[in-house]
């Protein structure tokens, strides 16, 4: 029999590729929702139905996040900047569901009906910024891809053709400055 | 998405339920040894003025006589739609007079107080906004303990709490399998009295848990048991529980629905119907149970309409719906429709003995407040789980037939 000292403990690996993975697609939502923001009248009428100083944070546990923060007009992507107790908080459990679902194995919807996220604060303010992030897929990626992440495409019009190079431009312009 | 999807087994799903149920005769009797292998030995007991005057309160109490457990406090001023203020006024009582437990005696009302009371007691707080959302308690909570007098929310089986906060004028929502009781308890003496319309408008809501959870987005085969067990004995025994309320079996039957229903919507979620529910009770204060009825046919249709997929769901339905014999005869084209039709009659015979609305506009909404309700809908938690997206536009189409 073995002595209570030859029992090693087990350090888990880190996931570096997914958490990579995760961190630039974090990039281009929040990006893409502080664009939508000046350029898309429905993302500014929800946006502007939230408080002052209004912060919604969606990361994963353990993992990289995202804060978005309105404020003065503004609605700004601020990274990975550490919060205390956001308006909002959209959590994956594991960087494995978040790594999924940013790649479209898991779509969103079906990332909540798996329970594999959760949300803390209050839910209308929740509902609100769903809308948000399912108008931001929209102006990220092609229809024929957002169908994967999305429960229902909108229709595609000249002026989402323009909106969705406008957010293009803007997130190569952040991701040069 | 990440390999094909079983039509019976999910790709994913959890399912999770730690209440200890007991139902039957007698069954009020048990609760004094229960609540003593818990460690507890001193409750207090909440309810509302509607349970105490109706003599209920008196089963509760007698049922400890012979016991050493003594009852703390009993609070029977619950309101309707109940506030932190409240849940911060039980918790001072439940300190003061050391109690140890919990006791929750009534509809969904008392029984999310008693939740709401429980989070303050274990988190030693008075700050309920601290813990809104899911995950967000941590701590093993104080042993709790459900009797619903109504056969409809099953709250008794739910990780739900739901708080108003009247400064801030939001309801709060509290999401953890912290929050479900030790032991539900179920005895036909404490839904014996309720009158015909509270019983029908509890049954009708209990059926729309149950459908909704058949046809939810995250349905998996436990939950589906318990839906279609739900949905047979709702089948099996409402119109009876309304025609005939002293009948004992009958009443336990109907809780037994009940609590079947709200173990698997528990877990698969509710969608556009109790959304609108919701916000039809938070516009125009429409009674849960009677805006769930009302609103549960015209939900299916917009589903049948919007989803093929759902309408298969909605098809299989039919079965414990109506019965095997129906559900044989009827062509399968025509199964989806039929279930809606087998819910309208049953609601239109439950209008005919008690009076239950069948439409918004006989429960007291009015047509301007139908665009305000539509965008409380989408606002609502229940949507983010429908299984097909719903847009003001096609919530208000919803609004306006139900109307």
């Amino acid at each position: 029999m073995k002595d209570a000292k030859d029992y090693q403990e087990i350090v888990p690996g880190k996931k570096r590729f997914a958490t990579l993975v995760t961190r630039i697609f974090f990039y281009f939502i929040g990006m893409g929702m502080q664009t939508a923001y000046r350029i898309d009248p429905d993302v500014r009428k929800e946006v502007d139905s939230w408080p002052e100083t209004f912060s919604v944070r969606i990361a994963v546990v353990g993992g990289p996040s995202m804060l978005m923060l309105k404020k003065e007009g503004v609605f700004k992507y601020l990274g990975e900047k550490e919060a205390f107790c956001c308006d909002v908080e959209l959590w994956f459990k594991n960087i494995e569901f978040a790594y999924l679902t940013m790649t479209a194995r898991i779509s969103v919807p079906n990332a909540i009906y798996h329970n594999r996220q959760f949300v803390r604060g209050n839910l209308k303010y929740t509902m609100s910024f769903m809308r948000v992030l399912n108008i931001v897929q929209t102006l990220l990626l092609p229809n024929i891809i957002a169908r994967f992440y999305i429960k229902e495409v909108p229709r595609l019009t000249f002026r989402k053709m323009v909106n969705r190079v406008i957010t293009y431009f803007n997130l190569g312009y952040g991701a040069i400055k | 998405m990440l390999f094909k999807q079983s039509e019976v087994i999910p790709e994913y799903y959890e399912f999770f339920n730690s209440v200890k149920i007991i139902s039957g005769y007698k069954a009020l009797e048990t609760i004094p040894f229960e609540l003593g292998r818990l460690g507890a030995k001193r409750p207090i007991i909440i309810t509302d003025k509607g349970v105490s005057q109706a003599g209920l309160i008196k089963h509760v109490v007698d049922s400890f006589a012979g016991t050493d457990t003594v009852i703390g406090a009993v609070f029977d001023e619950t309101p309707q739609d109940s506030s932190y203020l409240v849940v911060n006024q039980i918790a001072e009582i439940y300190r003061s007079q050391g109690c140890d437990s919990i006791i929750a005696v009534g509809g969904g009302s008392s029984i999310d107080t008693a939740k709401g009371v429980n989070i303050v007691i274990t988190e030693n707080t008075d700050d309920l906004l601290k813990f809104m959302g899911n995950y967000r308690l941590n701590k093993p909570m104080k042993p709790f303990v459900v009797i619903p007098t109504t056969a409809g929310t099953g709250s008794e089986v739910t990780m739900v709490a739901v708080i108003a906060n009247p400064e801030k004028k939001i309801k709060m929502e509290f999401t953890s399998d912290l929050l479900l009781p030790k032991l539900a308890v179920l005895d036909p003496r404490m839904t014996v009295s309720m009158p015909p319309k509270i019983t029908a408008a509890t049954g009708m809501d209990a059926l729309t848990h149950a459908v909704e959870a058949y046809i939810g987005s995250q349905k998996n085969p436990v939950s589906d048991a318990f839906a279609s067990a739900a949905m047979n004995l709702i089948r099996e025994n409402l119109i009876e529980a309304v025609k005939d309320g002293g009948n004992k079996d009958v009443r336990l039957a109907m809780a037994n629905a009940a609590l079947l229903a709200g173990l698997a919507f528990s877990n698969s979620m509710v969608g556009i119907v109790h959304a609108a529910a919701h916000a039809t009770g938070g516009v125009c204060r429409v009674p849960h149970g009677i805006a769930n009825s009302i609103l549960l046919p015209f939900g299916l249709e917009f589903y049948i309409k919007k989803s093929p997929k759902v309408k298969a769901l909605i098809e299989n339905l039919l079965l414990p719906l109506a019965g095997p014999e129906v559900y044989v005869q009827t062509p399968q084209v025509e199964r989806a429709s039929k279930s809606v039709l087998v819910i309208r009659e049953m609601a239109g015979e439950l209008k005919k003995l008690s009076g239950l609305p069948v439409k918004l506009s006989e429960a007291g909404v009015t047509e301007d407040k139908l665009d305000e309700i539509a965008r409380t809908t989408i606002d609502d938690g229940a949507v983010a789980f429908s299984p097909v997206e719903v847009s003001l536009e096609e919530a208000k189409g919803i609004l306006k037939a139900a109307f």
